[in-house]
């Protein structure tokens, strides 16, 4: 599903130049579930920032479902990624002025769809994430691990085929944390592709490779089943 | 998706009061401030447009240079309509006015003063679009002793519209018969009469008398005929028609009489130019000027600049709190024109409530707002009618317009960096928010700089000495009803206790009598040695009773036989005239107008020069005679207790004249009433600078507010380390106070320049000094200190752990 085959990206100020990916060559296969690990500053966000579509690759290539994305421009961009990538970040990341619902809602008013059918589609997840009964309370009324579901149930709700996770209980306790992982566990079983970049070696216990990065290369990759 | 936006929007209003409030209530004052000055501005812009025919009348001016003197005239002379008529083919109708003040009219058996009187052609309502009700307006004026009046004059004495037929009485015992009842003139109109009479009764009216100047001339070109060809032939026909008298009085040719640096022409001024460019002697009112419409138009853009700027700046210094929303909404797939769409959606709604608050705002201030500028603007259907269309373009505009900048600036804002918080960082930088608040400044300081000059003026003009002294003298008016009896009021009044002195004559310094004569040094009239001094008819208490200073020879006395032959002339007349010693020299003027007999007159003093116009204009040439006039009586007093001085002069008044109220004022309220125009305009000035100065202070009160919470954590730092309250504060305020010490440098030039010019008309004028300047330099300094002050004791008085918790 995702090939990228030495990939570069320098970040420069005035004076310094440094490398974020160092010709890093990954695949990810269709159903998977991979935790990339490494210490601060190794490339790891860089990376998840690249397979998002939020930033681009210096150099390199970029295949998504086999297409070449690298030299996608912005719109293109947008369009890829609102039709099939969700995002789970470390401190949520929801809109406080907009209910669960329409928290959740809001990719598929970006996405087209009608009104009538989103009600249902919003309904049926925030279902599927236990949360229906805080659907219309503002995410400052929810705990830490209620938001985490909400920010799930809106990464899912136009069923992408990939998931990208950055430090998904990083901000959680721990029975919060494994509940989140359960979730992206059960994702995971009904197909969905999800990358997830973590600290913790519990976390990553939950995926099925994990791919450590070291100053922008890889540099061991362990499988975990 | 527009609920969408509207829904985020309206929330994230809400969420954020204090900012939407300042933002809201910033904008709404501005609107409401600039709704004041377009209703100002168009009821200016409105004057006599009620006229059908506003293309095409024009009225005829005079400009005259004799004696020295150069002066030009809104009137013309008596024959010039009914000539200029025959000589041009183009114009279709040329009608009169002529003003000569008011008559006592009779209502049951009291008399009533009425000044909004004129003389009238009978085509005058062909000219003017002035609609009859009753009567016929084609022969209304055509017999003598015939009057047209308003609707609301029949009304007053009649209690009936429908009077044509009726009669009303002219100061006591001239029956005048009312052919007309025309509807009222709209106020917006440069003559507002009550009363026009048949002029065809007005026996000067039909002098050929070509050196006269004294009936507003008006004339109705035909269609498609060109006014300024006709312009150009004015001084052909001025040469044509004056001519031959020109040669009989001076025995000049009119060649002669140009190549002796004289002149004598006529020109028009297009009539939708009176109101607000034309400032000629001996208009019918005092007309509005465009300089100041210009001016409020300015001001009502900078002020709402001034409303809009702060609407940019606390949106894209609030941008930091609002970019995690930007970046997640872009991370779900928005694109950035549905971003843009959504923040002017916000800005559009934040204009709407501050229209239709500034509009309430403009509604309630209204009645105070025309006091102080002397109009009478109301909100009217029509108004409203063009209004709202107006206020809802400006809504859309001004929205877009101050939303732009925010929702261009915060939609372009890189995802990945926002969500990280990295833009924290770069908040400060800013620098178009800089610029915006130096702009701000710049504007208020340009204001509050013309405010100080303006009232600097206008107490120069209150300390000024003007060669005579105003306060303590009662003017009491229209004497000259008591008949033969007002001398008999006058020696009654000099008897009072606490009376000083009196003195009957309408010829007064601020009440704006006019009378120029030609005056010559020489028996044999000749325009070298000829003058045109304003000439006033007093008596020997004038000097005294006024506070004027003869600077050599004498005051006129009544024990002298011969000083009916007599003269005291002014300084500048002194200076003009050139004599080694003006006391003794002989003067002469015609005695008619054909200058062949002339009467001699003796010098007998000079007085000091004293204002007679207002400050606007240098002192001329001033001759006083001897002579009767009994219209205002002067009374100085020396009484502190006015209540019970005036009840005496009222007393004595209701002995002569039973059936006629007494007319009074002071001539202190007389004089500041001169220049009520300045103080209007000081006013209007002072108000909108404050509101500038409130609304900019907003914005800078929201950016402090923004810029302390940029740095709690910093200040929680420095406080650990030791930094004192003062330091804290200082260092809060120095960016702030920076950016106004530049606004300083840069409006003090231009306001310096531009007030220097308002300085300019008049020809007596404080000069701005560097005081000025730096009073309001420190005065904004000061406003910008406490404003933010309030921000940054907060932030420096606050707990350091606790903002260092907070992050």
């Amino acid at each position: 599903m995702i090939k990228i085959t030495e990939l570069q990206k320098y970040y420069r100020t005035e004076e310094v130049e440094t490398i974020a990916l160092n010709k890093l060559s990954i695949e990810v296969k269709e159903g998977e579930f991979v935790a990339i690990m490494g210490p601060s500053g190794c490339g790891k966000s860089t990376l998840l920032n690249i397979l998002g579509l939020l930033d681009d690759p210096d150099g390199g290539s970029y295949l998504f479902n086999n297409i070449e994305v690298a030299d996608f421009n912005e719109r293109k961009r947008a369009d890829l990624r609102k039709h099939n990538i969700g995002f789970v970040f470390q401190s949520f990341n929801l809109i406080d002025e907009l209910t669960v619902f329409e928290n959740v809602e809001l990719p598929l008013i970006y996405t087209g769809v009608p009104s009538s059918e989103r009600v249902g589609r919003v309904e049926k997840v925030l279902d599927k994430m236990q949360i229906m009964h805080r659907r219309n309370h503002y995410p400052q009324q929810l705990s830490g691990g209620q938001q985490q579901r909400v920010a799930v149930a809106r990464a899912v709700v136009n069923n992408p085929k990939l998931i990208l996770a950055d430090e998904p209980t990083g901000n959680l306790d721990s029975s919060n944390g494994n509940e989140v992982m359960e979730l992206l566990t059960d994702l995971n079983e009904q197909g969905t592709t999800i990358i997830m970049v973590t600290h913790s070696e519990h976390d990553a216990r939950y995926s099925h490779r994990i791919i450590r990065l070291l100053d922008g290369q890889t540099v061991m990759e362990n499988i975990m089943i | 998706m527009i609920r969408n936006y509207i829904k985020t929007a309206i929330r994230s209003l809400s969420k954020n009061k204090g900012f939407t409030a300042i933002n809201v209530l910033g904008l709404s004052l501005g609107l409401a401030a600039c709704l004041l000055i377009v209703f100002y501005v168009s009821d200016e812009l409105g004057y006599d447009t009620y006229n059908k025919n506003i293309d095409n009348i024009y009225r005829v001016n005079t400009d005259v240079r004799f004696g020295g003197n150069e002066a030009s005239y809104a009137v013309a002379p008596a024959p010039t309509a009914a000539a200029l008529k025959t000589d041009f083919p183009e114009i279709e109708q040329a009608a009169r006015f002529r003003v000569k003040g008011g008559f006592k009219v009779k209502k049951g058996n009291q008399n009533i003063q009425e000044d909004m009187m004129v003389y009238a052609d009978p085509n005058i309502f062909d000219v003017f679009t002035l609609p009859m009700i009753y009567g016929n307006k084609a022969n209304a004026l055509k017999e003598p002793h015939t009057v047209v009046i308003t609707e609301r004059t029949a009304e007053k004495y009649f209690n009936s519209t429908n009077v044509v037929g009726r009669t009303l009485t002219f100061d006591d015992n001239t029956p005048y018969k009312v052919t007309g009842v025309i509807k009222n003139i709209p106020h917006q109109s440069h003559f507002n009469f009550d009363f026009f009479v048949a002029m065809p009764g007005l026996d000067e009216s039909k002098e050929d008398m070509w050196f006269s100047n004294n009936f507003q001339t008006y004339i109705l070109l035909k269609k498609g005929a060109d006014a300024d060809k006709l312009n150009a032939k004015l001084s052909s026909f001025m040469r044509h028609r004056a001519g031959p008298q020109l040669q009989s009085i001076l025995h000049l040719t009119f060649d002669d009489f140009e190549k002796g640096g004289n002149y004598y022409r006529l020109n028009l001024t297009p009539l939708k130019k009176i109101h607000l460019y034309s400032n000629k002697l001996s208009e019918i009112d005092a007309n509005g000027n465009i300089r100041y419409v210009y001016i409020f138009s300015a001001i009502a853009i900078f002020i709402l600049l001034i409303a809009c700027v702060n609407f940019m700046n606390l949106s894209t210094a609030r941008s930091t709190n609002r970019a995690r929303e930007v970046g997640v909404r872009k991370v779900l797939g928005s694109p950035r024109k549905y971003l843009i769409a959504q923040f002017l959606t916000e800005s559009v709604i934040v204009t709407l409530a501050a229209a239709v608050i500034g509009l309430v705002m403009a509604w309630l201030f209204l009645a105070h707002f025309n006091q102080i500028a002397g109009k009478e603007l109301t909100v009217t259907p029509q108004i409203l009618g063009w209004l709202v269309p107006v206020l809802f373009a400006m809504v859309i505009i001004i929205g877009a317009l101050a939303g732009s900048y925010p929702a261009l600036f915060l939609s372009g804002f890189n995802p990945i960096e926002v969500l990280k918080g990295k833009l924290a960082a770069g908040f400060k930088g800013g620098r178009l928010r800089s610029f915006l608040v130096v702009f701000q400044f710049a504007i208020s300081i340009f204001l509050i700089i013309g405010t100080l000059v303006i009232y600097n003026q206008l107490k120069y003009i209150q300390n000024r000495d003007l060669g005579y002294n105003r306060d303590h003298i009662l003017l009491v008016k229209n004497v000259s009803t008591l008949g033969s009896s007002s001398q008999v009021f006058k020696q009654e009044i000099k008897q009072l206790t606490g009376v000083q002195n009196a003195t009957l004559t309408s010829a007064l310094p601020t009440g704006g009598f006019q009378s120029s004569t030609s005056f010559f040094k020489s028996p044999v009239p000749d325009q070298k040695n000829g003058i045109l001094p304003q000439r006033w008819p007093i008596d020997a208490d004038y000097i005294p009773t006024m506070g004027m200073k003869i600077i050599s020879g004498r005051n006129f006395s009544d024990q002298m036989p011969t000083d009916s032959n007599s003269v005291i002339i002014n300084e500048t007349a002194a200076r003009m005239l050139a004599f080694s010693n003006p006391v003794g020299a002989k003067m002469y003027e015609p005695e008619d107008n054909k200058m062949t007999r002339l009467k001699e007159y003796h010098i007998i003093g000079v007085v000091k020069d004293f204002n007679f116009k207002s400050l606007r204009e240098n002192i001329t040439p001033m001759f006083l005679m001897l002579e009767p006039n009994d219209g205002t009586l002067s009374i100085r007093f020396r009484s502190a207790n006015i209540p019970a001085l005036l009840a005496q002069v009222k007393n004595k008044w209701a002995q002569l004249s039973p059936n006629q109220e007494i007319n009074y004022s002071f001539m202190d309220k007389d004089f500041d009433s001169i220049y009520r125009a300045e103080q209007r305009v000081g006013s209007i000035f002072m108000i909108f600078t404050t509101l500038a100065i409130i609304i900019a202070c907003l914005g800078l009160f929201g950016l402090a507010a923004y810029a302390t919470e940029q740095r709690t954590k910093e200040i929680g730092i420095r406080k650990v380390l030791g930094a004192s309250l003062s330091t804290i504060i200082g260092m809060l305020s120095a960016d702030f106070v920076k950016l106004v010490i530049i606004a300083i440098c840069i409006a003090s030039p231009v306001a310096w320049w531009a007030m220097n010019k308002w300085l300019q008309d008049f020809a007596y004028r404080a000069n701005i000094q560097w005081w000025i300047v730096a009073l309001a330099g420190a005065g904004a300094i000061l406003i910008a200190f406490i404003t933010i002050s309030f921000q940054s004791i907060k932030a420096a008085l606050a707990n350091p752990v606790k903002s260092l918790r907070s992050e």
